[in-house]
C-alpha cells in the first residue's frame, strides 16, 4: 500500500464511487479499444502495402537517374551502374539489389500484336526481387546471360494467342530514332491473379533492352531490405554511395499513389480515433467533474487545513491516471485477443470487396486479399498512452475547478 | 479587551466584511476591532448572523476583509497571496469545524496524518505523531477506523486531533459542539481545555451553548458585526 495519504485518498475516492468509476473505465476502455483496433488495422495495412510494393517491383529503396521521379522516362540511364550495383550489394542489410531497364515496343505474333513495355532484368536476381515471377505458371524463368527469350504475363500471352516456344517479334524505336526488331522466344508465362499486373510483365535480358532501345546500362537499381523495419537505417547506409546524377528514392517516392492511399486511410482512421477519444474524454470529464462537485466540501476542508491548489490538482490527476491505467488494462483485455486472432487467421477482404479477377491490384502492385491487422507489443504502451490522453486530459478541467475551491464559501454554503 | 502581558496573536482593526449577492449587500462585520492574545481560551458568542463565522474565517486566513487591518501571528493577511495564506494555515493554524468534516475515505489516523504529510513530515514520523495525538485524546484504539465507524463525539475529537497534530499556535473552532449531545460536548471542551493548559495552545471558538462558554477564559460577544462586549472571566469548574 502506498505511504502517501494523498495517494490513498485519491485511489479510495475512485473506489468510493465504484459505479461511476467503473462506467468511466468501461467507456475509456471501449474508446481506447476502438483506437487500438483502428491502429492495428492501419499498421497492418501499412505493412501489407510496403510488402506488396516491395515485392511487386517497387522495392524498399530504388536508385534512379535524377529527373526520373518527375518524368518517369524509360530512356534515362544510371551513371556507373555496375560499380554502384556491386557496392550496394555489399551493404549490410541489403537482401537483394537488382538492375532493370525498360523500352516500349510492339510485340507481334502472326497477325496479332500488342503494345508492351519490355523490362530488361538481371535473371540471377530478378526472381528474388519480384514475387510475381518467383513462380512461373507455364515454362520457366530467364536464365542468366540468356538472350532472345521472353517471359510474358498471361494478359499479353492471351492477346497474342502466344504459347511456350512461340517466336514473337518485337519492334522498337531506338535512341537514334531507328526502328529495331528482334525475335523473342516465349520461355515462360506468368499468371499472378491480376490482369493488370500480368500486363506489366514482359521480361527479357538487360542486354536485349540495351539493343532494342539503343541505350546501354540500367535505368534503376531496386533494393529490398532484409528487415522491412530497418529500411530507414538502410537508406542512411546506402545514401553515401549515391551521388548526382543518380538519386536514391524510397518506395513512397516511387509509388506515390500507394503512399497517398495509405496516408488518406491513416488520416481517416486517425480522425475517427480522435473523435471517439474526444467523446470518451468528454464523458470522463463529466464524470470527474461530478466527482469533484460532490467532494467540494472535502476539497474545501483540505484547502482550509492548508492544502495548496497544486496539491488538489495532483489528487484529481492521480485519479485520472489511475482511471487511465485501469482503462488501458480493460481495453487490452478485449482488444488484444481480438487483434491477435485477426492477425493470426487474417481477414478475407476479398469477400467484402469484389474484384473483377482473382487479384487486387493498385498502382501496378498486387495485394493479398487476406488482410492481417498488426498485433504486437506496441499495443501495450499505445493503450496506456491513449487511455492517459483521455483520462488525464479529462481530469484537467475538474482539477482546475478543484484548485479554485474557495474554502470559506464552500464551507459556508454547506453548513 | 486583551491581556497586555501577553503578545497579540491576532490583531483585528476596524475590519468590515461585505458580501455581495447581486445587488444585495450583506454587512457581516462592521468595523470590528479585537485582539487575541497568546494563551486565550476565547469564546465568540452572539446571535446567528452576528459575524462569528465570518470573523473566524478571516482570522483563519480563509477569507479577506473588505476593509480594515488584520494581522495574524505577525503576518498582515490583507497583503498575502492565496498561496501564502495556505502556507500560514498549514503551518500555524488549526481548524475544527461544526460538522467534523473528516475525509470519509481515510481512517482516523490518516486524517490526522494528512496535515503532517502536507507539511512534508516523513511517513514514519507523521504516523507516530498521529498515533500520539490520538492516544492523548483517548482515540488510540480507534486509529484505524473510518469516520463512518465513529460516533459524532469521536469524530469531533479526531477533528481536534487533526487540528493540533502539527502543533499550531492558534486553533479556530466554529461551533465545535453544535452537533454533539451534552455529554460529548462536555468531553470535547474538557479535552480542548487540557490541550490549552498542557500545551499552551490558544483556542478561539464560536458557540451558542452556555455550557461551552463556561469553559472559556474570555468571552467576546458579537452583535451586528461588532464587538458588543469582551469579558475576561474565571473558568467554571470542569
Amino acid at each position: 500500500m502506498t505511504r502517501s495519504v494523498a495517494m490513498r485518498y485519491a485511489l479510495r475516492s475512485l473506489r468510493r464511487n465504484l459505479r461511476r468509476s467503473l462506467v468511466s473505465v468501461v467507456g475509456v476502455a471501449l474508446g481506447v479499444g476502438i483506437g487500438l483496433v483502428a491502429l492495428s488495422w492501419i499498421r497492418g495495412e501499412e505493412t501489407m502495402t510496403i510488402n506488396a510494393a516491395a515485392g511487386g517491383g517497387v522495392g524498399h529503396l530504388r536508385i534512379a537517374p535524377e529527373g526520373w521521379l518527375d518524368r518517369r522516362e524509360d530512356a534515362l540511364r544510371l551513371e556507373g551502374w555496375e560499380a554502384l550495383l556491386q557496392d550496394v550489394r555489399a551493404i549490410e542489410g541489403v537482401a537483394v539489389a537488382t538492375p532493370r531497364s525498360r523500352v516500349g515496343g510492339l510485340l507481334g505474333l502472326g497477325t496479332r500484336s500488342t503494345h508492351v513495355t519490355l523490362t530488361g532484368v538481371d535473371a540471377a536476381t530478378e526472381q528474388l526481387a519480384l514475387r510475381y515471377v518467383q513462380e512461373v505458371t507455364d515454362g520457366r524463368y530467364l536464365e542468366p546471360d540468356e538472350r532472345g527469350v521472353v517471359v510474358l504475363g498471361r494478359t499479353h500471352a492471351r492477346r497474342l494467342g502466344a504459347e511456350l516456344d512461340d517466336e514473337l517479334v518485337v519492334t522498337t524505336v531506338d535512341a537514334d530514332g531507328e526502328m529495331q526488331s528482334q525475335l523473342l522466344i516465349v520461355v515462360g508465362i506468368v499468371q499472378t491473379g491480376s490482369r493488370d499486373v500480368d500486363a506489366t510483365i514482359a521480361h527479357v535480358a538487360l542486354a536485349d533492352v540495351a539493343l532494342l532501345s539503343g541505350r546501354a546500362g540500367a535505368a534503376e537499381i531496386t533494393i529490398l531490405a532484409d528487415d522491412v523495419y530497418d529500411r530507414a537505417a538502410l537508406q542512411e547506409r546506402i545514401a553515401p554511395l549515391v551521388s548526382s546524377p543518380n538519386k536514391l528514392l524510397t518506395w513512397l517516392q516511387v509509388s506515390p499513389e500507394l503512399a497517398m492511399g495509405l496516408e488518406s486511410d491513416g488520416a481517416f482512421l486517425d480522425m475517427a480515433v480522435a473523435i471517439v477519444l474526444l467523446v470518451v474524454l468528454l464523458g470522463v470529464a463529466s464524470a470527474q467533474l461530478t466527482g469533484v462537485l460532490q467532494r467540494r466540501k472535502e476539497f474545501a476542508v483540505l484547502a482550509a487545513i492548508g492544502m495548496r491548489g497544486a496539491s488538489l490538482v495532483r489528487i484529481v490527476l492521480i485519479e485520472g491516471v489511475a482511471l487511465g491505467v485501469l482503462s488501458a488494462c480493460a481495453a487490452l483485455a478485449w482488444t488484444a485477443p481480438l487483434v491477435w486472432r485477426l492477425d493470426d487467421v487474417g481477414v478475407d477482404l476479398g469477400s467484402v470487396m469484389a474484384s473483377e479477377d482473382e487479384g487486387w491490384a493498385l498502382g501496378g502492385v498486387l495485394f493479398d486479399p487476406i488482410f492481417h491487422p498488426d498485433f504486437g507489443p506496441w499495443m501495450f504502451p499505445m493503450a496506456l498512452l491513449l487511455a492517459m490522453i483521455a483520462t488525464v486530459t479529462a481530469s484537467l478541467y475538474p482539477a482546475w475547478f478543484a484548485a479554485r475551491t474557495d474554502p470559506a464559501n464552500a464551507l459556508r454554503v454547506d453548513r | 479587551m486583551s491581556d497586555e502581558t501577553n503578545e497579540a496573536l491576532v490583531r483585528v482593526s476596524e475590519v468590515t466584511r461585505v458580501f455581495k449577492t447581486g445587488k444585495l449587500e450583506v454587512h457581516a462585520l462592521r468595523g470590528l476591532t479585537l485582539d487575541v492574545v497568546e494563551g486565550d481560551f476565547l469564546a465568540l458568542v452572539g446571535p446567528s448572523g452576528s459575524g462569528k463565522t465570518t470573523l473566524l474565517n478571516l482570522v483563519g486566513a480563509l477569507d479577506r476583509p473588505t476593509s480594515g487591518g488584520l494581522v495574524v501571528l505577525g503576518r498582515d493577511l490583507t497583503a498575502m497571496s492565496k498561496a501564502e495564506r495556505a502556507k500560514l494555515r498549514l503551518g500555524s493554524l488549526g481548524f475544527v469545524f461544526q460538522a467534523y468534516n473528516l475525509v470519509p475515505v481515510l481512517t482516523a489516523a490518516e486524517n490526522v496524518e494528512f496535515v503532517l504529510e502536507l507539511q512534508g513530515v516523513g511517513a514514519k514520523a507523521r504516523r507516530a505523531r498521529a498515533l500520539e495525538v490520538l492516544d492523548e485524546l483517548g482515540l488510540g484504539d480507534l486509529a484505524d477506523r473510518r469516520p463512518n465507524e465513529l460516533s459524532g463525539g469521536q469524530q469531533q475529537r479526531v477533528a481536534v486531533a487533526r487540528a493540533v497534530a502539527a502543533r499550531p499556535k492558534l486553533v479556530l473552532a466554529d461551533e465545535p459542539t453544535a452537533n454533539l449531545d451534552s455529554e460529548n460536548a462536555e468531553q470535547l471542551m474538557a479535552m480542548m481545555r487540557r490541550l490549552h493548559e498542557s500545551h499552551g495552545v490558544t483556542f478561539v471558538f464560536s458557540t451558542h451553548d452556555p455550557r461551552v462558554v463556561a469553559h472559556a477564559t474570555r468571552v467576546v460577544t458579537l452583535v451586528d458585526g461588532r464587538v458588543a462586549s469582551d469579558v475576561a472571566k474565571e473558568r467554571d469548574a470542569a
